[in-house]
């Protein structure tokens, strides 16, 4: 293949998730305007779900239970709103939903939960809990000599939980290559995490730790694409990425909020700003 | 028990390529199962939240790992992983108290007493809750907890066999008590390590010509209901003894029954009446100084004391004529 129609190619795929990201930042305010929302943390990662469900994860949305998939875990779970948006996208289960959120009997759930929501793998929402069950599956893949992977998203201000730095430990130990982690580093908690708890030099934590560490603009796309494309970064390690966010990224009015429900002119106002 | 557990643990290993095992530098325990399958055999030192979130994250894969650290740790350090991970996660993880439970440590301190053990692994919704009393108890326990689906704790028994019936007698049914002795002037019903105590009060009762029911309740969860009320209707009185705190663990459980089934029977609980154990010594030193013996299960039944004594029920006809 010649490299022009290659690069076509490419920044039409580019522009395909980019165009994901945009919707999936729809929905989760939609359903911001419908309920209470971890909006600020859904929107940070809106592009990381985008590239993974729609370019990296081998999934079945007919067969949630495929053994052949890629594992997910969302360990952040309360910023659920953007996983259940993408999921619905990628057809786990039909758009209307969303409008279901919190809602009596819905299928989606204020926190992760695996026993309600087709395509959730992991209930989450104390935090700190993801990358060891993310360990664990990588295990269980090995075991099997399988090709699945693992990819897990945390929070930043979720690495003050000391038991991360236990899975991470392991993952290093048990040489998990199969095992990929990725920081929203969207730098808020309820407030600035850097002032709340410091967690630089994060990049050299997780060095030190014997993890191959890559720090990203994790709202460049196609920075996203490449970095998961090249999974593992090294044999025989696990894999990071840092990605840096924003939160409350694409509705400029809530940006570093950690929860906002909209009213509707702040509806209108943050629809207005993503195109829709 | 390393030795039986880690023998079965092979012998399920071998017969199941799904089985496999995590250890919180708990090595003994696994070191057969690491050398004839070294993959399905973890060890991930001493962090036992991860030792949980690993074992969790194996049985998404459709795994079915035992977790394995000492009691007290495994039980309280990463409890919100057992009760969210294992638990709401309806994770098929055998969660393993290997060094016993109790205050098996004696005089080693209350950080390594696990007294709360059995209040907090019944307390989450699903856990079926073991504590065999010896060594082939326990391999029977380790198989039963394979088949059974969903979250399971195990508190391995520790020492000698207590159970005077021999291996081909015995029988082990998960959620039924073992009748170790018929009688019908009170029901003794013991755990683990104090169904020893249980029979030896049997004993001191039999040497003044009294016969004690003698029951064996190795799974606390889900409780023999049946033969918790029938010994509420043929027997007069029940003492219930444990090394765990009286609140929420066997007595607990027991006292649960018989109220909810209205039995008026009087019970008594003994075992750590809301206190820590902090002395050095013996467990049979700790034991004694905290009122966990077969004489208080016997000073219970001929002369009981607390609000019991003076319920109806206490007028034993089968006690007439003991001073």
């Amino acid at each position: 293949m010649c490299g022009v129609p290659g690069q076509q190619n490419r920044n039409e795929l580019i522009a395909e998730l980019e165009e994901k990201a945009r919707r999936i930042r729809v929905l989760v305010v939609k359903m911001a305007g419908m309920s209470d929302c971890h909006t600020g943390g859904a929107l940070s990662m809106a592009d990381i779900l985008a590239v993974l469900y729609f370019r990296i994860l081998t999934l079945d949305p007919r067969n949630p239970q495929w053994s052949g998939r890629d594992y997910f875990i969302l360990s952040k779970g309360h910023c659920v709103p953007s996983l259940d948006a993408a999921l619905a996208m990628r057809g786990f289960f039909p758009e209307e939903t969303l409008t279901t959120h919190l809602e009596r009997d819905s299928m989606i759930s204020g926190h992760a939960c695996a026993r309600l929501t087709p395509g959730i793998d992991v209930s989450t929402g104390s935090l700190g809990h993801g990358l060891s069950i993310g360990v664990g599956c990588a295990l269980g893949i090995k075991m099997d000599r399988e090709p699945n992977r693992v990819f897990v998203v945390l929070g930043d201000g979720e690495l003050q939980e000391g038991s991360n730095w236990e899975a991470v430990m392991a993952a290093a130990h048990h040489r998990l290559d199969n095992l990929v982690a990725i920081v929203d580093r969207n730098w808020y908690q309820t407030g600035a995490t850097e002032e709340m708890m410091r967690l630089e030099p994060l990049a050299d934590k997780w060095a030190s730790f014997g993890w191959s560490v890559l720090t990203i603009d994790g709202h460049d796309v196609a920075a996203i694409v490449d970095t998961l494309e090249s999974v593992p970064f090294e044999q025989g390690r696990p894999s990071v990425v840092i990605a840096n966010t924003v939160k409350g990224k694409g509705v400029s009015f809530i940006e570093t909020r950690h929860m906002a429900r909209f009213d509707e002119a702040q509806l209108r106002a943050a629809l207005h700003e993503l195109g829709a | 028990m390393a030795k039986p557990f880690a023998r079965v643990l092979l012998e399920l290993a071998d017969a199941d390529p799904r089985v496999c095992a995590v250890s919180c530098d708990c090595r003994g325990f696994i070191a057969p199962l690491a050398e004839q399958f070294p993959q399905r055999a973890i060890e991930i030192g001493i962090a036992e939240q991860n030792l949980i979130g690993i074992a969790a994250g194996l049985a998404v894969r459709g795994k079915i790992p035992f977790a394995i650290g000492m009691n007290p740790f495994v039980t309280m350090r990463c409890f919100e992983q057992v009760r969210t991970d294992l638990g709401y996660g309806a994770r098929n993880v055998k969660v393993i108290g290997a060094y016993g439970g109790g205050v098996v440590y004696g005089g080693w301190g209350c950080t390594h007493h696990a007294i709360e053990e059995m209040a907090l692994m019944r307390l989450i919704p699903t856990m079926t809750v073991v504590m065999p009393a010896d060594a082939w108890e326990t391999e029977q326990a380790v198989r039963a907890a394979a088949i059974r689906e969903g979250p399971f704790y195990i508190s391995l028994a520790r020492g000698a066999a207590v159970v005077e019936q021999p291996e081909e007698a015995r029988s082990f049914e998960l959620g039924k008590a073992v009748l170790l002795r018929e009688g019908d002037a009170a029901t003794i019903i013991g755990v683990g390590p104090t169904v020893a105590d249980a029979l030896r009060a049997g004993d001191l009762l039999e040497s003044q010509g009294i016969a004690a029911r003698i029951l064996e309740m190795h799974t606390v969860k889900p409780i023999d209901r049946e033969a918790i009320l029938r010994a509420a209707e043929e027997t007069p009185v029940i003492v219930t003894i444990e090394e765990h705190t009286v609140i929420g663990g066997l007595g607990g459980a027991v006292a649960e029954v018989l109220a909810e089934a209205g039995a008026g029977t009087p019970l008594k609980r003994i075992g750590l009446q809301d206190v820590f154990a902090v002395m050095s010594g013996s467990q049979q030193d700790l034991k004694s100084r905290y009122g966990i013996t077969a004489e208080a299960v016997v000073k219970e039944i001929l002369h009981p004391s607390g609000a019991g004594a003076h319920h109806k029920d206490t007028k034993n006809t089968k006690l007439r004529g003991v001073p």
